[in-house]
Order: structure tokens, then sequence, then C-alpha cells
């Protein structure tokens, strides 16, 4: 077994990756705080699938013998979060980094491995955003070329 | 909200020690399999061949077709479908109004990629879509062909060029998403 290690370009990208993960749990942890009850839960199982991406991610990158960039210990929000409706607009503003992130991903690695896990992290990514933005009155709820800058 | 949006992303992207990333000579399992490589090395240099070739049309025998006309394609019969849809039932213009303009603006962007390419955007290549029956304008045949668009979009993801990866992705990810919220 002698797989080839993410080239640099693959690595930065994963990296951007892992950042925009977590600023996205971050804001999930913050925005959870706000939201009705029914929101609350779909916020939590958000933030535990953006978990379960953020670990998958920290491994890739230790074993390609990366050291995975660590969480800020806060963030700037776009806006003032006071109710539920900012709440959902920060999450909105997480999921659209995330999948700028995550197609970013695509873009600079040729990795079918990689190409695929970027892939589902944006399909995954763009559901997710449809559900904030509806919340947070975006029109359309469903963005039409989620990721792109 | 766009200048909120871009000083989150700088908070994000301060994250990120750019100038100490490497690539590592010694990892063991994070690569593809042996097997994924050599079916990469055969794929991509074709792939990039064929896409060259499309710009002259001189370097040989008929380049194949661009795959992302059939992607365009599929955009405006899935627009076709949701207008025809709205009009059966005025009820869903609310919910499905959206998709169709997102597959004309989906359609508009991959002709301007194959356009790019040196491609044409030609009527007489592809079949017309009034050829063939149209499928009864429901809400579950318009979530069948968006999730049809999105698996035909989704199978180019792997062996695309960069430049192009990044349009399917998102035009894939975004039928994905209205496939499942028609549902």
């Amino acid at each position: 077994m002698s797989p080839r290690a993410p080239d640099s370009q693959a690595v930065a990208a994963l990296q951007d990756a892992l950042a925009a993960e977590h600023a996205a749990l971050w804001s999930y942890a913050l925005a959870v705080a706000f939201l009705e009850a029914d929101q609350a839960a779909a916020a939590r199982t958000d933030a535990a699938a953006h978990r379960e991406l953020r670990a998958a991610v920290e491994i890739v990158l230790v074993q390609a013998g990366q050291r995975p960039v660590p969480a800020q210990p806060a963030y700037a929000t776009p806006q003032p979060v006071l109710d539920a409706v900012s709440a959902a607009g920060l999450l909105v503003t997480a999921e659209a980094d995330a999948a700028g992130a995550w197609r970013s991903l695509l873009e600079r690695s040729a990795d079918p491995r990689l190409r695929r896990t970027g892939f589902d992290a944006l399909v995954a990514t763009t559901a997710r955003s449809a559900r904030w933005r509806g919340a947070a009155g975006t029109v359309p709820a469903v963005p039409v070329f989620p990721g792109r800058p | 909200m766009d200048d909120a949006t871009a000083a989150v992303r700088n908070a994000v992207h301060g994250v990120v020690p750019n100038g100490s990333v490497r690539p590592s000579a010694g990892s063991s399992r994070a690569g593809p399999s042996r097997r994924q490589v050599l079916r990469l090395t055969v794929l991509v240099p074709a792939l990039l061949a064929s896409s060259g070739a499309c710009g002259t049309g001189l370097l040989g025998p008929a380049p194949p077709p661009d795959p992302l006309v059939a992607l365009a394609d599929a955009a405006r019969a899935d627009a076709a479908l949701a207008a025809a849809a709205a009009a059966a039932d005025p009820a869903l213009a609310p919910q499905v109004g959206p998709l169709r303009d997102a597959r004309l603006e989906h359609a508009d962007a991959l002709d301007a990629e194959v356009v790019r390419a040196g491609g044409a955007v030609p009527a007489a290549v592809t079949p017309t879509p009034s050829a063939a029956p149209a499928p009864a304008a429901t809400l579950v045949a318009l979530r069948d062909a968006v999730g049809a668009s999105h698996r035909a979009a989704a199978q180019l993801v792997v062996d695309l060029p960069a430049h192009r990866v990044g349009l399917v992705a998102s035009v894939a990810a975004c039928c994905a998403t209205y496939a499942s919220v028609l549902a």
C-alpha cells in the first residue's frame, strides 16, 4: 500500500473546510439558544452532522501528516444574534461558508475520494442551508449555485 | 448582509495558517487506493485531451459531445416541467416557481461554460425535448425529474476538470435539495 498523500492544494482546501466546520459548530452552539423548540431540535441534528464531518476531515489531515487547524475561541457574527430570525441568519451564513469551502475542495483536488467527500458535504450543506434560509426568510430558500464564490 | 458575510468569512479564514500547510511525504492511509490512482491517471489525461480537442475540432475524429450539453438540456426540461406543473395547478406555483427559475439559471450557466470551452449550444446536435411525450406535470414527476438531474450531474463530479467541477457540483446539490423538499 502506497497511497498518494493529498498534495499541498488539497491539504489547504481541507484545512479551509475544517476551519469552516469549526465556525459552523460555533455558530450552531450560539444559535440554538435563540431558536424555537422544533427549530432547536433541527439545529442540534445539523450540528451533529457538522461534528461528524469535522472529525472526518481531522482524520484525513492527521493521516496525511498534517496538523488540523484548531477552532477559534470566538467568531464575528455578521449581524447581532438576538432572536430566532437572526439566529437562523447566522446559520445561513455558516452553511454558505461551509458550502464555499467544500466546493473549493472539489476544485483543488482531483483525488476521487476527496471529490466524493467534498461533493457529499456540499449536498448536505445545501439541504441544511435551505432549511435555515427558509427560517430566515431568504428567497429562494434553496440556493441556486451553492458554494459559488 | 454581504459585508457581514465577508466579515465572518474573514474571521473564518483567519483561522487557517495558510503559510504552514505543506504536503506530506510520509502519510499512510489518507490517499486514494492504487486502483483509484490508476483510474485517475487514465481518465484525467483522456478528459483533458478531449476537452482540448473540442476547442479546435481539427485534432482528429469528432470529439465526444460536451457532457454539460446534456445537463443544460435537462435543466431546460425541468424548467419546462415546473412551468407546466404550475400551469396545471396554480396552487403549486409558489412551490415550483423557484425551481423553474433555478433550473433556467443552471441552463444559462451551463450553456455559457459549453460556449466558453469552444462548443456551440447547438439545437441540431441534441434531440428536441418536445419530440418525446411530456410526462404529466405533477409534483411527483417534477421531483423524479430533478432527482434524475441530480444524479446525472453527480456522476460527472469525480472526473471533471477543476474549472468545471464547481459549477456542476453546485447544480447537482441544488437539484438534490429540490428533490428532497418536493418529496
